[in-house]
């Protein structure tokens, strides 16, 4: 099959409904916000910013938060053998008209990978997918009902190729759709997308996880929804500065997170918080020493466990999880990547593994190619 | 039915790192085991129609590669520089192959694409990656076995020089360089001396002149040696060849003090020995003072004159009938008042006699001597006797430089006298091999690099450059091409070389080697040398195995 085939009828169908601005030089990549993560960590978890509760047994004593966790390396205990990393671009492609109403026509490509780690340190991936959203708005802001009908007939049914309403609210666009934020709110759709594609790929593994084999999600444990998958683990590189903890009686002992961090011992983890009415069990956990990183939150992970059950997490689990966690930190993709301090080799080449398998920027603007509207020359009018 | 063949990688262009007609590269899984001299197979486009074509390459380098940007990241990856710190995952990495396209099945030199698959080259495709499956096809007979090409996967092909490249009549001449000890440099100019007499249909037009300048080196040719190991019996077999001592050998044993044979012992059983006499080296003077130097012309001119008196019987001559006639001539002329015959001071006359002294008298091993046994023979008078089917070997290991030059140069100019006219001397019935080849060692003593041009250099470069169409072979061998003149080597139609240290190896006489393939040469083991012959798109490394007759050691 030629690649992107499936776009152009969308695009010959745009074309003769609507009028169209491309975008100059067919499309424009949009560039991801430096923080993303961390907006996304503070609309995910917009709740749990004033954290009260630990989630651990035996209940931690609030004067002693840190919990020391040395490096467990693999040939020592070989814990993680999955890991799970989504990765997404979209493009501005063009701005249509329909009417008084004109919308940014946006394009995504996002994608997921499992990698598997063997006894011996090599990591391969074990599923990769990808998939192609055409991102633009439906209704009073967008394309009308009729038009939306004829293209939602061209999604295809394994999903690759999909048309999605960049009007519809998730937890990554909870605000309401006005025709200025259409085009930030397309990206976090696609980001949106991007994470219900990595949880359905989650069950990829659900056959060989066990106590043994854990997995790791890059990022959050909870989107739209919390997943329950057992021997997983989510570690966000980037989270949320703004939770403030109250311990104590009466929750009389205040600390920010800043303090918090700043106190959290090399190769330790703080106690285990509750998040989401203890659905979610969440740490932190520190790789590397203070003295390597350019300020105190640099290299640290903030890591999330499931509790479906709202049971909490065994301290000695927690701290097995952050210990094999730490010995992680080598190798780095230092050179590569500005959150090499946190970053995990594995979801590094999980990224990689799905950036490769992306149609590069010139596949992608020699498959666009808005027709062009019938011209009414002179000779003809003659 | 034969195993069908695996791959080993795929071939890779990325942006920086292009693919060229001339050179592709291509990644290795991990399990996969390739050495520089491997010849690998990749499929290529054809004209449409037709089946792909295949392209051949020569492996140069392996390099691994990893993601990381430099080495901080690595030196960070292990925790800041923690020796103790064990990387939970491997940095994702690989080996990447260089290979210098040898040829094309279809001679399509159209860079390969990426991503194609990539084999071991087969035995078969090994020849007709060469450039020797026509050979081996039209004219087998004309097809020498030089070495055995052995792959990192256990295949193995026998590489062949082109006879009409080795003994002419397109190119001639061999020659083989690499460090003493550890490139084998004498025992495998032995091998290919056997592989050309075995596989020549005509072995009785050929005639092997040897010179042996180490020990007893090359003093028991004939003479078979113990039982060689298996592997070295195969590799002898594989080749088509038999492990078996030269079959005629004469032994030309220069005189020593007394008249007794002046060589290494074990002495051969059956030898004759060689002397020179005044009478029988007149012509060949010049050869005498070859290490002298001349700038003004004066010795030269010294001996010409002698040899004028002695050549047309002057009243002098007389007085020049042996060494110390032509000594004490000399003494007597230096003395006198005036010019010797209008043209040399006394003070010349007199540094003249000082250095034939010092060659012929003073510091000769015995071989100067003023009138000979009768079992003291010329070498000039047995060298314009030479037979087909005969190998000649001429021990020179005890002699002095100066007598080593005048005897190398006499073969020569006997030789090529032989070979381009009708030497009235010659008694022998047989008729003059069509081939001569004339095995010599340290070849940078008679053809050194420097800009002088001696006698025996000037000898030198005739043959080089003269020879092929007179069926005069030169096999040469020295430690350093660098250290021999430049056309000398440069009219060598086959290059052998061994074990080289890096600042040799990059001297301009390499250049015609690829930079890779420079670097390679420096890691070459004992017994494993790089051809590179006329016919051959790439130079190749082989293997040899051990002669067969019996060595000083064995």
């Amino acid at each position: 099959m030629q690649p992107l085939a499936f776009l152009q009828p969308a695009l010959n169908l745009l074309n003769t409904n609507l009028d169209i601005l491309p975008a100059v030089g067919g499309a424009v990549e949009d560039l991801l916000q430096p923080d993303v993560d961390e907006i996304e960590d503070m609309l995910i978890n917009a709740e749990s910013r004033e954290v009260t509760e630990f989630l651990e047994a035996p209940t931690p004593d609030p004067s002693n938060i840190y919990r020391p966790t040395p490096p467990l390396y693999r040939p020592q205990k070989h814990l993680y053998h999955y890991f799970i990393d989504g990765s997404l671009r979209t493009y501005y492609l063009a701005t249509g008209i329909e009417g008084n109403r004109s919308f940014p026509i946006e394009l995504a490509q996002i994608g997921a990978a499992v990698m598997q780690r063997d006894a011996y340190g090599v990591v391969r991936p074990l599923v990769t997918r990808q998939r192609i959203l055409l991102l633009l708005p439906r209704g009073q802001l967008g394309v009308s009902d009729t038009l939306w009908g004829e293209l939602k007939k061209l999604n295809t049914p394994d999903r690759t190729f999909e048309v999605i309403d960049t009007t519809e609210k998730n937890a990554i666009t909870p605000d309401e759709a006005t025709v200025e934020n259409l085009r930030a709110r397309a990206g976090g759709i696609a980001r949106n997308r991007m994470h219900k594609l990595e949880i359905e790929m989650i069950s990829q593994t659900d056959a060989h996880r066990n106590k043994s084999a854990w997995q790791i999600l890059d990022g959050a444990a909870k989107l739209d929804e919390l997943i329950k998958s057992p021997f997983l683990i989510g570690v966000a590189k980037n989270f949320r500065k703004d939770p403030e903890f109250r311990f104590g009686r009466g929750h009389g002992r205040r600390l920010d997170i800043t303090k918090i961090l700043a106190g959290l011992p090399y190769a330790s983890r703080t106690v285990a918080f509750s998040a989401h009415g203890g659905q979610v069990a969440f740490w932190y956990v520190r790789l590397r020493e203070q003295k390597e990183v350019d300020y105190p939150l640099m290299g640290v992970v903030k890591v999330e466990l499931p509790r479906p059950d709202q049971a909490p997490v065994d301290a000695e689990l927690a701290d097995l999880l952050s210990r094999t966690l730490v010995a992680e930190r080598n190798v780095t993709p230092y050179g590569h990547d500005n959150r090499w301090h946190c970053h995990l080799y594995p979801i590094f080449l999980a990224e990689q593994a799905i950036k490769t398998g992306f149609y590069s920027k010139d596949v992608l603007m020699g498959m666009i190619r808005w027709p062009r509207p019938a011209q009414t020359s002179l000779w003809r009018e003659k | 039915m034969s195993e069908e063949p695996k791959p080993i990688g795929r071939t890779s262009a990325t942006e920086r790192d292009a693919i060229t007609s001339e050179k592709f590269a291509f990644w290795l899984p991990d399990d996969v085991i390739v050495n520089p001299f491997d010849i690998v197979a990749v499929e290529q486009v054809n004209q449409p129609g037709e089946s792909a074509s295949r392209t051949f390459g020569l492996v140069t380098t392996l390099e691994h590669r990893t993601d990381a940007p430099n080495h901080l990241a690595n030196y960070i990856s292990s925790n800041f520089g923690q020796l103790g710190e064990q990387p939970n995952t491997n940095r994702q990495g690989t080996t990447v192959a260089m290979a210098n396209v040898l040829s094309n099945t279809a001679d399509i030199y159209m860079p390969v694409p990426s991503e194609r698959l990539i084999y071991f080259a087969q035995p078969a495709d090994i020849q007709q990656a060469l450039g020797t499956d026509i050979l081996l096809k039209e004219r087998k007979s004309d097809a020498i076995p030089a070495g055995l090409i052995r792959m990192s996967n256990g295949a193995a092909a026998v590489a062949y020089l082109d006879r009409r490249y080795l003994l002419g009549p397109e190119s001639a001449h061999v020659n083989i360089s690499g460090i003493s000890g550890l490139a084998t440099k004498t025992s495998y100019a032995m091998f290919l001396l056997q592989a050309i007499l075995q596989t020549a249909a005509d072995k009785d037009k050929i005639a092997v002149i040897i010179l042996n300048v180490k020990q007893a080196d090359l003093l028991q040719v004939d003479v078979r040696g113990p039982e060689l190991p298996p592997e070295q019996k195969e590799l002898w077999e594989a080749m088509g060849l038999t492990p078996k001592p030269f079959d005629r050998a004469r032994y030309l044993i220069p005189r020593g003090e007394k008249g007794a044979p002046n060589c290494f012992p074990p002495e051969p059983n059956v030898y004759t020995l060689y002397a020179y006499d005044l009478p029988g080296t007149a012509e060949k003077l010049d050869l005498l003072f070859s290490n002298v130097a001349d700038t003004s012309g004066t010795i030269e001119g010294i001996y010409g004159e002698i040899k004028e008196i002695m050549v047309n019987n002057e009243p002098d001559a007389q007085k020049m009938q042996s060494w110390s006639g032509l000594l004490e001539y000399l003494r007597q002329t230096g003395v006198e008042k005036g010019r010797w015959r209008g043209m040399f001071a006394g003070s010349s006359i007199g540094m003249f006699r000082r250095h034939l002294r010092r060659i012929v008298q003073t510091r000769q091993t015995g071989i100067f001597v003023d009138s000979r046994a009768r079992n003291e023979k010329l070498l000039a008078d047995e060298l314009t006797n030479i037979k087909g089917g005969v190998t000649y070997v001429v021990d020179i290991a005890k002699l002095a430089d100066d007598e080593q030059t005048l005897v190398f140069g006499d073969i020569l100019r006997t030789i090529y006298a032989v070979k381009a006219e009708a030497v009235e001397d010659r008694s022998e019935k047989a008729p003059v091999p069509d081939k001569v080849i004339i095995f010599v060692d340290e070849l940078n003593k008679y053809a050194p690099g420097d800009s002088k041009e001696s006698p025996i250099t000037l000898q030198v470069l005739d043959v080089a450059e003269r020879g092929r169409s007179l069926g005069v072979i030169l096999i040469s061998a020295q430690q350093f091409m660098s250290a021999v003149h430049p056309r000398a080597t440069g009219n060598s139609a086959t290059k052998i070389i061994g074990r080289t240290g890096s600042s040799e190896v990059n001297a301009p006489d390499y250049r015609f080697l690829d930079q890779d393939i420079r670097s390679a040469v420096t890691r070459l083991a004992k017994g494993e040398l790089l051809i590179s012959h006329a016919v051959y798109r790439q130079p190749v490394k082989v293997i040899f195995p051990k002669p067969a007759y019996k060595q000083e050691q064995s």
